[in-house]
């Protein structure tokens, strides 16, 4: 995490990987009412706040503590948005559905709102970057912007993802 | 989108962000600056000030400074999830508990006549306008840089900014203030910080949030 926050993209990389499962069995410890999609909307929030957060882990500090804050906090921040909200279990329909593939458990609905909600070339930015697994430099060749250009933009992009998702939550 | 996907996303986004602490030291002089201007402008200092400044009404405008430096390293620590905030707290509890000792002491020797006496002036209604009213740049800066970190009890936080603004602007406004009775001063200047503490506990929900 120290390198992460020094700029180190596959350092960065790896620790969100890392802390990922252990992230999403405290979710699902906790919100076991909200469905395993609901659970992986509230592990894409944490994940998306910590990003956000960063640099408030204080860096003379052990990580897990301050993970465990910042989780903590979007769980309660999920169940006080989606309380309200009665979850039905699909098997109730499930005799009139068509049989289809069980859905990916890592797969998230919310993000994908968001990013339709998000300007056009915001919501690419992110999609390079998440579906594609585009570097820096061919998403500069393809939009015709410099490497520090798209950084910015990537950077105000996920900016506004956060804010769109807390709005969501309000 | 996947949660791996959004991963991949997240992590090409290197670019530092800035630390809390260097928002505020960011923000809180130019609040600070504004408050002044507005302060030379509309109040102005008192005409004794330098004769005030040699004397123990000093205090007045230090007193305020220690609370705010206090406040602030309680505020920001409120913002870094996980991290502890007992030994600044402890050192506000016993900055807030020295000026209760203080006003009780003098309240014991004067009665409570006196405090009466010392309260029943305008001046009080001028202070207790005053302060919060220069306590908005402040607050509203001190709130700027909060909100860049991450509370967990964002209406303690948004308490404390109120904290840190409301001592400041009590530490300009005792630059006009000619009362330096103590029965008058403790008491007007706490309840007018308080007015500030309360509006920033108030707004802390709603700015903190994230």
């Amino acid at each position: 995490m120290r390198a992460a926050n020094r700029g180190d993209a596959v350092a960065y990389h790896r620790v969100l990987t890392a802390i990922t499962p252990i992230l999403r069995k405290v979710v699902r410890a906790r919100g076991s009412g909200l469905g395993t999609e609901g659970c992986e909307d509230v592990l894409q929030d944490v994940l998306l706040a910590i990003h956000r957060k960063r640099h408030t882990w204080r860096e003379d500090q052990p990580l897990r503590p301050w993970l465990y804050a910042i989780a903590r906090h979007k769980v309660v921040d999920a169940f006080r948005a989606r309380g309200s909200r009665v979850e039905m279990s699909i098997d109730d329909f499930a005799e009139g559905l068509p049989a289809v593939d069980g859905p990916d458990p890592t797969m998230g609905r919310d993000m994908e709102k968001v990013l339709s909600a998000l300007e056009p070339r915001e919501a690419d930015l992110v999609r390079a970057f998440g579906l594609r697994g585009e570097t820096t430099a061919e998403t500069a060749a393809r939009l015709k912007m410099s490497e520090g250009a798209v950084r910015v933009a990537l950077h105000r992009a996920l900016k506004s993802v956060a804010r769109l998702r807390k709005r969501m939550i309000e | 989108m996947k949660t791996e996907e959004l991963i991949s996303a997240l992590a090409v986004d290197t670019l530092p962000q800035p630390k809390v602490s260097s928002l505020l030291w960011r923000a809180l002089p130019l609040a600070v600056a504004v408050s002044l201007c507005a302060f030379a402008l509309f109040w102005g200092p008192r005409p004794d000030i330098v004769a005030a400044m040699s004397s123990y009404a000093v205090l007045k405008t230090l007193g305020p400074v220690v609370l705010v430096a206090l406040a602030m390293a309680v505020a920001v620590a409120t913002v870094h999830p996980a991290s502890s905030q007992k030994i600044p707290g402890v050192l506000l509890g016993a900055v807030i508990a020295v000026a209760l000792g203080v006003f009780s002491v003098f309240l014991a020797r004067e009665g409570q006549s006196a405090l009466v006496h010392a309260l029943s002036i305008p001046d009080l209604w001028v202070c207790l306008l005053s302060v919060p009213v220069l306590a908005v740049p402040m607050l509203g800066g001190v709130l700027w840089a909060l909100s860049s970190g991450a509370t967990t009890s964002p209406r303690l936080t948004g308490a404390l900014a109120g904290l840190v603004a409301g001592g400041a602007a009590a530490s300009v406004y005792s630059l006009y203030c000619n009362k330096d009775m103590v029965l008058f001063v403790l008491p007007a200047y706490s309840s007018a910080i308080a007015v500030v503490v309360l509006a920033g506990a108030a707004l802390g929900p709603r700015l903190l949030r994230w």
